[in-house]
């Protein structure tokens, strides 16, 4: 072609040692000039800070209530502000009075919304800004909304019937032109990841099993303990929000955005933020637009205003998982083969798209050569969804990985040995065991439902036992446009400083790792500076993104770092600059450690006052592997009598690349879990079907896994040089809640001999399963 | 200075429920000794207060404070927007999740469930009365080397439940342990190192 190639980018090449450590390859890469060595299997012995458990750095003031949260911030002269909510969920809003809360003497501001139709109940109506938070409440009180109600419909199975209220006029379609609007269902929209590939019709004709069944997962809320809100304060053009935020930068770029002013003049701040799980990921939250009315009652008002949604505002417009229902039909050579997997799903995300489920179908058992996903999205009245935590594969896995376990149960398989043979991951099959193995896969019920063919001991009257296993996987996503600053003081104090928030996830304690690991100095030494927009650009906290896309740029910057401190200490050491390594606080030479300065003398000849380096992360190069391979067990212990379910164990064994710090990255595993155990077995958003509000927007009705609840919690972290960045990092805070749905439910099966289809699994469902069973028996 | 709060206009036809309405319907002492359990006030009638503000004296992490606020205002609002001590935390604002958990005269209480007169006469001990950063309690530390936090939103909550837990029993089970916190939740999903810590710091109470 007579084209001009676009020039290549210059590279420099390594050789590593990739992959698991019990099946190293060695492998030639690329990596972009500038960048360093990667981390790789070998790295691993010599590893000094990366690998080793740190608490994390902020612990001490979490748990002495010192930390100051967005809801914590008190600012001179700060009013309070308090969002109105639309009291119905589909119509009209004729007029909204604010003439007695403005005439409330303390009300200092009032905002009321643009627009005039409503479509869930919740949706931003008017907000107040007073004194004190108790004159807000009152204020919020006397807005009086006159409305005209339209008929709603406010469940996905509800919502798919022709005759059902539309939510949105087919001239209003959120989805795209391609997309076919048919009442309230759009689809089929290409698979989340998901898709098709071979022949269906000749994958059912070579099966000799055939199954099919249907799963339903009602709507979960994210429920972050600290609710969303903001802190706004306008000196001149200048404005200041503390945000509870999973992404400053975002939240920077959408109030310039949505006021009208430069990004220059905004500054972000998240010094701690209590909870996300998806839901912070924008400047507001996906239902309501609170932080740039916070910012506008504070311009309004000429005081800075503090807005904090309630709990019920949280669950009502801050988004949810999307609910899903989802047939599938898999069939099977009786050795065991897979040949046919046909996914469909149809999910609602309220009055938002977004409710695809089929990525854990389309990337699990790949070697299966016939599928083919249909997802379509189903319009209701109620909150727009946000991503949560693996947005729609827990949902996903939980349908696919049933059908999985109903198929080897047709075949009369063990389910892990049927899910061994249709396996494509080498990481996943090296999984299987270590998880069987702490698990204890050998007690399980060989007839599910049971308890005599499996190895429990004594069980109490009426109670029976069952061990699940469910597979679930995510990908290797990172940001590339992400800096890190390191500063090297003469009196050898070191500051990293990162723009990007922690959410919880240990993220400030990771990254002095990685900055101490380079540098041959503790984490300790290391001051942390995050969660300000004034630093440089770091990403937002979705995607399992943050440790491999901040990590590698901190490394980069410490590396460059320490080749200025070499600099300054071969001298004092008589040696070359390339024959120094640094370790434990000094820099010595690599052959005689006996010979050395400590990190303090060598800075101490700086000229100048700092060594200052700001870097840019190098562009993300190939991977071993795009996937994220997780598997997942579970055990449960059942109730035959009231129904009731326990979770006793689980077990999660995960692939986070090579894992920074192993305290915090297990925390994010059973934390996973145990909110995945929580959804399986008690979360369920109700709205009441004939006024469409929600009927448990609270925190004792809306139940979440609890104290009581409680069971034992197994993180297994199997190390893969992953590459893709220069320390092998992957993230962690999804993957291991995408198996857990299923694997509970698979657990139940093996327990009770009934398999409960649509969750939560509570004592009802079971009730009426065991007496389905017994009926039919 | 803040203005004078609203009198017999402040719940209009469409209003819920308010803590305003409470007061007035239920009486101050009767509310609190209903809800939170602690003692009976002496057997003189209910005082009435407000609904201007008042000054209040309380006593907080061993010091007298005087407070000037609307009878209405919860302990939890009075500790966090009046008295700057923000580690308890408003996180379902009913009593069900045990982020605002304090400690009335040793006993864990929900402080969003009692109103801040009814504090009056009690030994109010926060999370910050428990220990510094500098000097952190035996559970404190425990919590920290077990990792036994994330987003550490509830952990105020639950290191004074934890608190008052092993002020009851020096040697609790893990059921005990369980029971002792269940008033508490946590989103992030900390329980099994929570009660680990708990078993740290009782451990290291007995020496």
């Amino acid at each position: 072609m007579a084209q001009e190639t676009k020039a290549k980018e210059p590279t420099i090449r390594f050789t590593v040692k990739a992959g698991l450590p019990q099946a190293p390859q060695t492998r030639e890469i690329e990596v972009p000039q500038g960048d360093i060595k990667p981390w790789d299997l070998d790295s691993l012995s010599g590893f000094e800070q990366v690998g080793k458990r740190h608490p994390r750095f902020e612990g001490p003031l979490k748990v002495t209530g010192r930390a100051k949260y967005t809801y914590d911030v008190k600012l001179p002269g700060m009013l309070y502000g308090r969002l109105v909510g639309a009291p119905f969920p589909a119509g009209d809003i004729v007029s909204v009075d604010t003439s007695r809360a403005e005439a409330l003497p303390g009300v200092r501001a009032v905002w009321v919304a643009e627009s005039r139709i409503v479509r869930f109940a919740g949706q931003d109506v008017a907000a107040v800004a007073a004194v004190s938070p108790e004159i807000a409440e009152d204020a919020a009180r006397l807005v009086r909304i006159e409305f005209k109600e339209k008929p709603f419909t406010h469940e996905l199975r509800a919502a798919m019937k022709p005759e059902a209220p539309l939510v949105f006029a087919a001239t209003e379609s959120p989805v795209g032109k391609d997309v076919e609007l048919k009442g309230n269902v759009a689809g089929p929209t290409s698979g989340r990841r998901g898709g098709g590939r071979g022949d269906l019709v000749k994958g059912f004709a070579e099966a000799e099993v055939t199954i099919e069944g249907t799963y339903y997962c009602p709507v979960h809320t994210h429920a972050p303990l600290e609710t969303h809100g903001v802190v706004a304060s306008w000196e001149g053009d200048q404005l200041t929000v503390h945000a509870s935020t999973q992404a400053i930068f975002a939240v920077r770029e959408g109030l310039a955005e949505a006021l009208k002013i430069d990004r220059k003049n905004v500054r972000v701040l998240c010094e701690h933020m209590g909870g996300g799980f998806g839901s912070k990921l924008g400047p507001s939250a996906s239902g309501s637009a609170f932080a740039m009315i916070a910012c506008q009652l504070a311009k309004k008002a000429g005081a800075p205003v503090k807005l904090m949604l309630d709990r019920k505002q949280q669950h009502l417009c801050t988004g949810n998982a999307p609910s899903a229902l989802i047939t599938v039909k898999a069939g099977a050579k009786k050795d065991g083969t897979l040949t046919a997997v046909h996914y469909r799903s149809h999910g609602s995300a309220g009055v938002a798209p977004g409710a695809g489920t089929a990525g854990p179908a389309g990337s699990l058992y790949a070697n299966n050569p016939n599928f083919l996903a249909e997802e379509y999205d189903v319009f209701t009245n109620a909150g727009p969804a946000a991503p949560l935590r693996a947005p729609g594969h827990s949902q996903g896995a939980f349908g696919i990985e049933s059908a999985i376990d109903e198929l080897a149960d047709a075949l009369g398989m063990d389910p892990l040995e049927f899910r061994k043979k249709n396996e494509s991951s080498p990481v996943r099959l090296a999984q299987y065991d270590p998880g069987a193995k702490a698990i204890g896969w050998e007690r399980r019920n060989k007839k599910a439902g049971q308890p005599a063919t499996g190895a429990w001991g004594a069980l109490a009257p009426g109670r029976t036992r069952g061990i699940g296993v469910a597979n679930g996987n995510w990908y290797v996503f990172a940001a590339e446009n992400v800096g890190a600053q390191l500063k090297v003081h003469r009196d050898g104090s070191v500051e990293l400083i990162s723009g990007c928030q922690d959410i919880g996830s240990g993220f400030r304690t990771a990254m002095a790792v990685v900055a101490a690991e380079e540098l041959g100095i503790e984490p300790r030494d290391v001051t942390m500076r995050i969660g300000d927009t004034q630093f440089p650009e770091g990403p937002g906290s979705g995607g399992s993104v943050t440790t491999n896309s901040v990590a590698p740029v901190v490394r980069l910057a410490a590396s460059q770092a320490r080749a200025k401190l070499f600099a300054l200490a071969a001298p004092l050491l008589g040696a070359a600059e390339a024959d120094l390594d640094a370790a434990n606080g000094k820099i010595f030479l690599a052959k005689n450690p006996a010979k050395s300065v400590s990190f303090k003398q060598a800075a101490a000849k700086m000229p100048g006052e700092t060594i200052d380096i700001t870097a840019q992360r190098p562009k993300q190069y190939d991977t071993v592997r795009r996937d994220l391979a997780g598997t997942q067990f579970a055990e449960v212990e059942v109730d035959t009598e009231t129904g009731a379910v326990r979770v006793v164990k689980m077990v999660s064994v995960n692939d986070c690349g090579l894992p920074v710090n192993p305290l915090t990255a297990e925390s994010q595993v059973i934390g996973a879990m145990i909110q995945g155990a929580s959804w399986a077995l008690f979360e369920n958003r109700i709205l009441d079907p004939n006024v469409g509000t929600m009927v448990n927007p609270n925190l004792e009705w809306y139940k979440i896994l609890a104290p009581a609840d409680m069971f034992e919690a197994v993180s297994i972290l199997t190390p893969v040089a992953n590459l893709g960045n220069n320390t092998s990092t992957a993230g962690i805070g999804e993957p291991p809640i995408v198996p857990t749905l299923a694997a509970v439910a698979n657990a139940v099966y093996n327990a009770i001999g009934v398999r409960v289809r649509e969750l939560p699994i509570t004592p009802d469902r079971v009730l009426a399963a065991l007496s389905e069973a017994r009926r039919r028996a | 200075m803040a203005s004078k709060p609203p009198r017999s206009d402040d719940e209009g036809a469409e209003s819920g429920f308010s803590r305003r309405t409470f007061l007035k319907t239920a009486g101050a002492g009767a509310a609190a000794t209903t809800v939170v359990g602690v003692a009976q006030r002496s057997a003189a009638a209910p005082q009435v207060l407000g609904p201007d503000a008042v000054t209040l004296a309380l006593t907080v992490n061993g010091v007298a404070r005087s407070v000037t606020l609307e009878p209405r205002v919860t302990l939890l609002d009075a500790l966090r927007n009046h008295l700057d001590l923000t580690g308890a935390k408003q996180v379902c604002d009913r009593g069900g999740c045990g982020g605002c958990t304090v400690l009335l005269d040793g006993e864990a209480v929900k402080s969003c469930m009692m109103l801040a007169a009814d504090a009056e006469g009690h030994e109010v001990t926060t999370v910050e009365g428990l220990g510094t950063p500098e000097q952190m309690s035996p559970l404190q530390q425990a919590f920290v080397e077990k990792d036994a936090l994330q987003c550490g939103f509830c952990t105020p909550g639950f290191v004074v439940a934890g608190t008052a837990l092993l002020a009851r029993h020096a040697n609790p089970t893990l059921d005990e342990i369980k029971h002792g916190l269940s008033g508490n939740l946590c989103r992030c999903g900390t329980y099994g190192r929570i009660f680990e810590a708990v078993q740290t710091a009782a451990k290291a109470k007995r020496g």
